[in-house]
């Protein structure tokens, strides 16, 4: 009778984007926080072109990361207690609920994390290695990656008022094998490498990542009621 | 007192540790160096020990949903974050005179050391913030389940990052030892595991204590009454 | 302030709620205390109490959203804590104080998520939205509805299927003269389908009105 797996999971995912693209909070807030402290960083050097040129991954990278977690966490994909007791009684299969809500942020994230390339061409003059169009399928799985660890950071802490600060704390350490997956295809690309070994080794972390999803999802649903 | 019998032991084993630590031979290469080993390796081989006790014990309550595994994932981490601490601080101490360095980023044991820390400082953060016994048990369950997914994942992707640039020559592992330093090292690993063994059952049973009083019978009795709008306001 | 159910024949059935000595502490603090609750097909029941009585509580326990910490109880035939009670979730509707409304999608599309949810085309929500009187508003975010269109929207969603339980958190608050009906035909279609309805409000009085026994709460207890 109810919605099955993958079309559940689709409605969620397609009201989270509908409530960012009303409300804006990832591409209109978040998305600028970011360029200005891609901005700001050159600040806090002496702006030598070599040395800026250096920086230029490493603060892609962190700004990823940092504002990433912001996306993930942002206010606007939170529900209230009450939504979440009424999506429950629809029989919404968590897991499915975890899914949408991953995929959803996933998608939000790999738009801003793809758009953040422009900023540091700009500002560190970076230029891109051959065969830079290899690292959108990588820039993918890091953004699916952040993601579902962001939306199991998000329900581990839900209804605790220091969550802001704490499901950050819990989730950077966490995305060790994402940035690294991601930091050094590039630097495999740079080197002129194949980049399959790091791509493999985040599709590695994706699936543990959607497996401990699913799987804490009934313990985590709980919690939410 | 089976507990104060352990607490005794241990406290014999360790000062048996720390004579040997004194009294073994100076290492070739790295002198008197050597010696604070002996604290580092037992407090890193239980910083492991204790977050996989945790792990196990996140699953045990995952599964049976009786609360001695909370208190057991509880305490165990407590005492691991305490180990970590330990064996990344002597780590430190040790590496700035051996490898010249206080952090080797090629060392995948340092990077997920450092990455547990990391995860159960925010474990304990999260169990601090929770009041409610049964909530606690839930979210800290799920969080303590994940965290053991991640660690061999990073174990492996900083080992993968390492073997593709160069590493360090001098590791704890390369080093040749002889029989008294053995016998040594030995005894401290021993005394180690004895302590976190006491630990762990003395925050066990704190963390029992710890609930029977908030679960004490207390009637309901709702704190809201009749207003009395005429009293002040006359 | 008991009324006999006079109106309804003892009802036959296994009870469809069913709490005997059942207590909740929350963050320690006992919220209920030894609760002893029936509910058979057919039943209405309301729980009137002063605030902070527990009324809530008692609902959220038996929306299955909040586990006992002590005594026993089953919604549905299932025990309340099993594995098995998030499959009979889908069978109960629920209307807290707060709507569960998103700010930001229309009244519209509130409700066709619920009901594509729940297995229903997007078309019954606007069917149900046109049943409470806001069929010209389904175009309007929830953020810029006034409170009572938002109440009647969430007493909307209880409409899109039909719930064997349905509890009700003071579903007249906010609600003006015109949409009071919505709560009497929720609930007794809810009864001649064989459901039962569980009601909390401060207000006795107005219970007694929607439904048939009126029991009274104090200090976590039902009398």
């Amino acid at each position: 009778m109810r919605a099955g797996f993958w079309r559940s999971a689709g409605l969620i995912a397609l009201r989270d984007l509908r409530v960012e693209l009303r409300s804006g909070e990832a591409l209109t807030v978040v998305f600028p926080f970011a360029v200005v402290a891609s901005w700001i960083a050159p600040l806090a050097t002496n702006a030598s072109p070599l040395l800026l040129r250096d920086l230029a991954a490493p603060v892609y990278w962190l700004i990823t990361l940092l504002f990433g977690m912001m996306i993930v966490l942002r206010q606007t994909a939170l529900e209230t207690r009450a939504q979440r007791r009424a999506l429950a009684l629809t029989g919404l299969d968590p897991a499915a609920r975890f899914a949408g809500r991953s995929g959803a942020s996933g998608l939000v994230l790999a738009a801003v994390a793809g758009t953040l390339i422009l900023p540091v061409i700009i500002f560190y003059d970076y230029r891109p290695p051959s065969g830079a169009t290899l690292m959108a399928p990588v820039i993918i799985l890091a953004a699916a990656g952040l993601a579902m660890l962001g939306t199991l950071a998000g329900d581990v802490t839900i209804g605790l008022r220091a969550r802001t600060s704490l499901a950050p704390l819990l989730m950077a350490p966490l995305a060790v094998p994402l940035v690294m997956g991601a930091a050094q295809s590039l630097e495999s690309l740079v080197a002129g490498k194949s980049i399959i070994t790091w791509v493999l080794a985040l599709v590695i972390a994706d699936l543990g990542l959607a497996a401990a999803g699913v799987m804490s999802a009934r313990a985590l649903e709980e919690i939410s009621l | 007192m089976k507990k104060r019998l352990l607490a005794v032991l241990t406290g014999v084993a360790l000062g048996i540790g720390l004579v040997l630590a004194f009294t073994s031979p100076p290492d070739l290469l790295q002198g008197d160096f050597v010696r604070i080993l002996y604290i580092h390796v037992p407090s890193a081989w239980l910083a492991f020990l204790a977050f996989g006790v945790t792990a196990a014990a996140s699953i045990g309550w995952l599964f049976s949903r009786r609360m001695t595994w909370d208190r057991v994932a509880e305490a165990s981490a407590e005492t691991g974050v305490l180990f970590t601490a330990i064996a990344l601080a002597t780590g430190m101490i040790w590496g700035k005179p051996v490898w010249g360095t206080y952090w080797d980023w090629g060392d995948a044991r340092l990077a997920t050391t450092a990455m547990m820390f990391f995860v159960y400082l925010g474990y304990l953060a999260l169990r601090r913030t929770t009041t409610d016994p049964r909530l606690r048990a839930r979210r800290s369950s799920v969080l303590g389940a994940i965290a053991v997914v991640q660690v061999p994942l990073v174990y492996f992707s900083v080992k993968l990052w390492r073997t593709l640039h160069q590493g360090l020559t001098i590791r704890p592992d390369g080093i040749q030892m002889d029989g008294a330093m053995v016998s040594a090292l030995l005894v401290n690993l021993a005394a180690y595991t004895l302590l976190y063994v006491t630990l762990l059952s003395y925050r066990t049973a704190l963390a029992r204590l710890e609930e029977a009083t908030a679960a004490e019978r207390i009637p309901v009795r709702s704190p809201v009454t009749v207003p009395r709008l005429g009293e002040a306001d006359a | 302030m008991t009324r006999p159910s006079s109106t309804q024949p003892p009802s036959a059935g296994s009870p469809l709620v069913d709490l005997v000595d059942l207590s909740v502490s929350l963050s320690g603090t006992p919220v209920l205390s030894k609760c002893r609750l029936s509910l058979r097909p057919g039943e209405s029941l309301g729980v009137a109490g002063p605030n902070g009585a527990g009324k809530s509580t008692l609902l959220a326990v038996v929306a299955t959203f909040v586990t006992p910490t002590g005594g026993s109880g089953a919604v549905l035939g299932t025990p309340l804590g099993s594995p098995r009670i998030p499959a009979v979730r889908a069978e109960i509707g629920w209307s807290g104080h707060l709507p569960a409304l998103y700010p930001d999608l229309t009244l519209g599309e509130n409700l066709a998520l619920s009901a594509r949810l729940s297995g229903h085309p997007a078309s019954r929500g606007q069917q149900v939205l046109a049943q409470v009187g806001l069929a010209g508003a389904a175009g309007i975010r929830a953020e810029r509805c006034s409170n009572g269109m938002r109440r009647r929207a969430d007493l909307a969603r209880l409409l899109i299927g039909s719930p064997r339980l349905v509890l009700l958190d003071e579903p007249d608050a906010g609600l003006d003269q015109d949409a009071a009906p919505i709560i009497d035909h929720l609930i007794r279609r809810t009864i001649r389908r064989g459901g039962a309805v569980l009601c909390v409000s401060h207000d006795a009085a107005k219970l007694s009105g929607w439904v048939d026994r009126v029991v009274e709460m104090r200090d976590g207890r039902t009398t």
